[in-house]
């Protein structure tokens, strides 16, 4: 790169490097400093320096821990079947079936609205004396259950709601990698004698491989943050059955005020992402 | 390692995310005319932004400022929004530098957070200057979203007193009376006690009608604490003894909370272990349950067809041989408000005793003594003459600093209750030791 073009990429960046250290490097370094202090919304400053005491009781805390344990299991059940529902909605629209077009606008419908608007309206179709849901399971001789009230179904349900708003995430991705793969290697396989199975086997999933990663990745790193369902849905109940990480946190950061114990236990959550991330990555790699 | 400086950038992205985005997401109320954060318009008019919660009185407010505006010329921005979202929205406003309210109003339980943080102005002086007359506001009113230590802070606005709401139509029901004379030996009234209403409830859902013998508001964490605090009162409960001491694991709470979720295993529909108050009204506004503890001011919602397939069949009573909790929110001005003096101007229009009059009638829930004794207002409301009577009774949510987290916990354990995963002694005692560390 020669002395002009440096010049000007460093003229061209320094708008967004300038808005991107605003409103993300400093409040980032601001909620690691928050994190070892006993810092509280209804104080006013940082309140007193008490080292890894936040770090601490978060590990130590049965509530904080249960969060975890269920947004473990919130991330791997939704993203596992959103991939593979996605996956499989994909391949069929990467057919010659009639209609694929209209096919495919319905179903990334539920993708452009808003988590809230989505919550709302299901919790409505959901509602165990009026909702619609209920009504017909009974008129088709079914017992409708209180679907978001059960400690049993409740997190269930919630990630059905997920897997129904955010599947077509998985199918717009996937689909638009396999619109991308090459012909040829099919062509050749075809004419080796490979059935569909063997192709997709030995072609497309070492081809989508990057794309499977990259839309995993994202996918988890968005469901660990989940918070806007639960905050319709249940507000973490019942008992503490929906309870995931981000909505654990939100009580402690805007409900208790607590705004260092918040910020430390948001940064526990990090540690926990960070293996996954360089995982994800490193596999990724070793497929291309 | 340039994917490791990536894959932590993408961590660090999600941390930051986590921290400062979790908390506005239900922010989608509905805003009237803006509310943007100035107060003084560009020619030099005066303005004022109010944040205002999503129920009957704000409406009924929102159609009165007109007449506000147009004799003093301040022009009124209310901005509602959802209850769940209120008090992020206003702790944001109330810590920094200035606020996007002038006038804001404050829920009974965080009066105390509120006080101790400074947030809320002094009304003394201004009530001093205009000579705005407080004595007309019921005591408890005024003890609950008016004074701390003598010093007031807020003008009570409207009371959401809580007590027993029933279908009188189902007591007429002759196939209903003939069942419970032949199964009890007794007339089908209204038992004396909690545990006979517990009782009586349970049985009509064992009835199989198409309605069940009460609807309850189990969500986390506000619906059920509020709920639950009406059994935990009338069993002789409460938050803390005469001595000060944290007495929610007594033996009368205890006993508050079994029976609390006796009905609402045996009694009410499934999914009341997760309804809000509007998912419990609904219910019964739809004539699927004979009652509900719930909110003085649902009464003419109830009257309302457009609202209700129930109207003129509901009585407001008190909880059998109990006590209620009593509610209210108050109007207040922050320290930090851009423009105090137009703040008080609404404030004393808003309560003088014309216009809440008219809120009544309108079906405001009142809070001063002359409106709620007002032979017209009665006329039209005559449940509000048991509101007050009740009201004499009630009792309140605590005040104190950390009763918002208070509730957080309470509401945490009894849903844990509810859903069977621990007992009301276990779910209580661990309500007692963190209700210890806090003030």
């Amino acid at each position: 790169m020669d002395k002009k073009r440096k010049k000007n990429f460093a003229t061209f960046m320094f708008p967004s490097l300038l808005v991107l250290v605003i409103v993300l490097a400093i409040p980032m370094v601001y909620s690691l400093v928050v994190s070892f202090f006993d810092t509280s919304l209804k104080h006013r400053g940082l309140g007193n320096f008490t080292g890894l005491q936040n770090y601490i009781a978060a590990l130590t805390d049965k509530y904080f821990m249960s969060s975890a344990a269920t947004t473990f299991v919130f991330t791997i059940g939704v993203v596992m079947l959103e991939f593979l529902l996605g996956l499989g909605i994909a391949l069929l629209l990467n057919t010659n079936v009639r209609g694929k077009n209209i096919y495919f606008s319905i179903i990334i419908i539920p993708m452009m609205i808003t988590p809230v608007a989505v919550g709302l309206t299901w919790r409505l179709l959901l509602h165990s004396e009026l909702g619609i849901v209920n009504y017909v399971l009974d008129l088709i001789g079914l017992t409708g259950k209180a679907w978001l009230a059960d400690s049993k179904l409740a997190l269930g349900t919630v990630m059905f709601i997920d897997v129904w708003q955010n599947v077509s995430y998985m199918v717009l991705v996937l689909q638009a990698g396999l619109v991308s793969l090459p012909m040829e290697p099919y062509e050749a396989a075809k004419v080796d004698g490979s059935s569909a199975l063997q192709s997709f086997r030995y072609l497309t999933i070492p081809m989508m491989a990057p794309a499977f990663m990259t839309v995993l990745l994202m996918r988890a790193i968005s469901a660990l943050k989940t918070y806007d369902l639960i905050y319709v849905l249940t507000k973490g109940g019942p008992g503490i059955s929906t309870e995931v990480i981000s909505y654990h946190i939100y009580q402690e950061a805007f409900r208790d005020l607590e705004l260092g114990s918040a910020s430390a236990m948001s940064y526990l959550l990090v540690l926990v992402i960070i293996p996954i991330a360089v995982c994800f990555v490193k596999i990724s790699k070793q497929k291309n | 390692m340039k994917k490791m400086v990536a894959a932590l950038l993408i961590c660090s992205l999600t941390a930051s995310m986590l921290v400062a985005g979790c908390g506005s997401s239900e922010s989608t109320g509905s805003t009237e005319n803006g509310g943007d954060t100035g107060s003084t318009g560009s020619s030099g008019s005066r303005e004022i932004n109010i944040l205002m919660e999503e129920v009957p009185d704000t409406t009924i407010v929102q159609n009165q400022i007109a007449a506000f505006e147009e004799e003093t010329g301040i022009k009124v921005n209310i901005e509602t929004i959802g209850y769940s979202s209120m008090h992020e929205k206003l702790l944001t406003q109330m810590i920094g530098a200035t606020n996007a309210y002038d006038v804001v109003v404050v829920d009974c339980y965080w009066v105390g957070e509120f006080v101790t943080a400074g947030w809320l102005e002094d009304l003394g002086p201004y009530i001093e200057k205009s000579g705005f007359d407080t004595s007309q506001y019921v005591d408890s009113m005024m003890d609950m979203v008016g004074q701390v230590d003598g010093i007031t802070y807020m003008i009570p606005f409207y009371n959401y007193m809580m007590s027993l709401i029933y279908r009188t139509d189902i007591f007429e029901d002759e196939t209903l009376r003939t069942a419970y004379q032949t199964e009890f030996g007794m007339e089908l009234t209204m038992p004396e006690d909690l545990e006979g209403y517990v009782e009586l409830c349970k049985w009509i859902t064992a009835q199989n009608y198409d309605y069940s013998g009460v609807v309850m508001q189990g969500a986390r964490p506000d619906p059920t604490v509020v709920e639950w605090a009406n059994y935990l009162f009338s069993c002789g409960g409460d938050f803390y003894d005469a001595d000060g001491k944290v007495a929610i694991n007594s033996e009368e709470a205890v006993k508050a909370l079994d029976l609390y979720i006796d009905c609402m295993t045996n009694a009410a529909p499934e999914g009341s272990k997760n309804f809000n108050l509007d998912e419990a009204f609904n219910v019964f506004a739809q004539g699927d349950a004979f009652s509900f503890i719930s909110y003085n001011w649902m009464i003419p919602k109830l009257d309302n067809e457009n609202e209700s397939s129930v109207t003129g069949l509901s009585e407001l009573i008190p909880i059998p041989n109990g006590s209620s909790l009593n509610a209210g929110w108050g109007w207040g001005i922050p320290t930090n408000a851009p423009d105090k003096d137009s703040a008080w101007e609404f404030i004393q229009w808003i309560e003088s005793a014309e216009v809440t009059k008219e809120r009544a009638l309108e079906g405001g829930s009142p809070t001063r003594a002359d409106v709620m004794n007002d032979p017209d207002v009665l006329e039209k409301w005559p449940y509000l003459e048991t509101v007050c009577e009740i009201m004499e009774d009630s009792k309140m949510f605590p005040i104190m600093e950390d009763a918002t987290q208070l509730v957080e916990v309470l509401g945490r354990e009894l849903s844990l209750a509810v859903a069977g995963d621990q007992t009301s002694q276990e779910a209580l005692d661990n309500v007692s030791a963190e209700m210890a560390d806090m003030q």
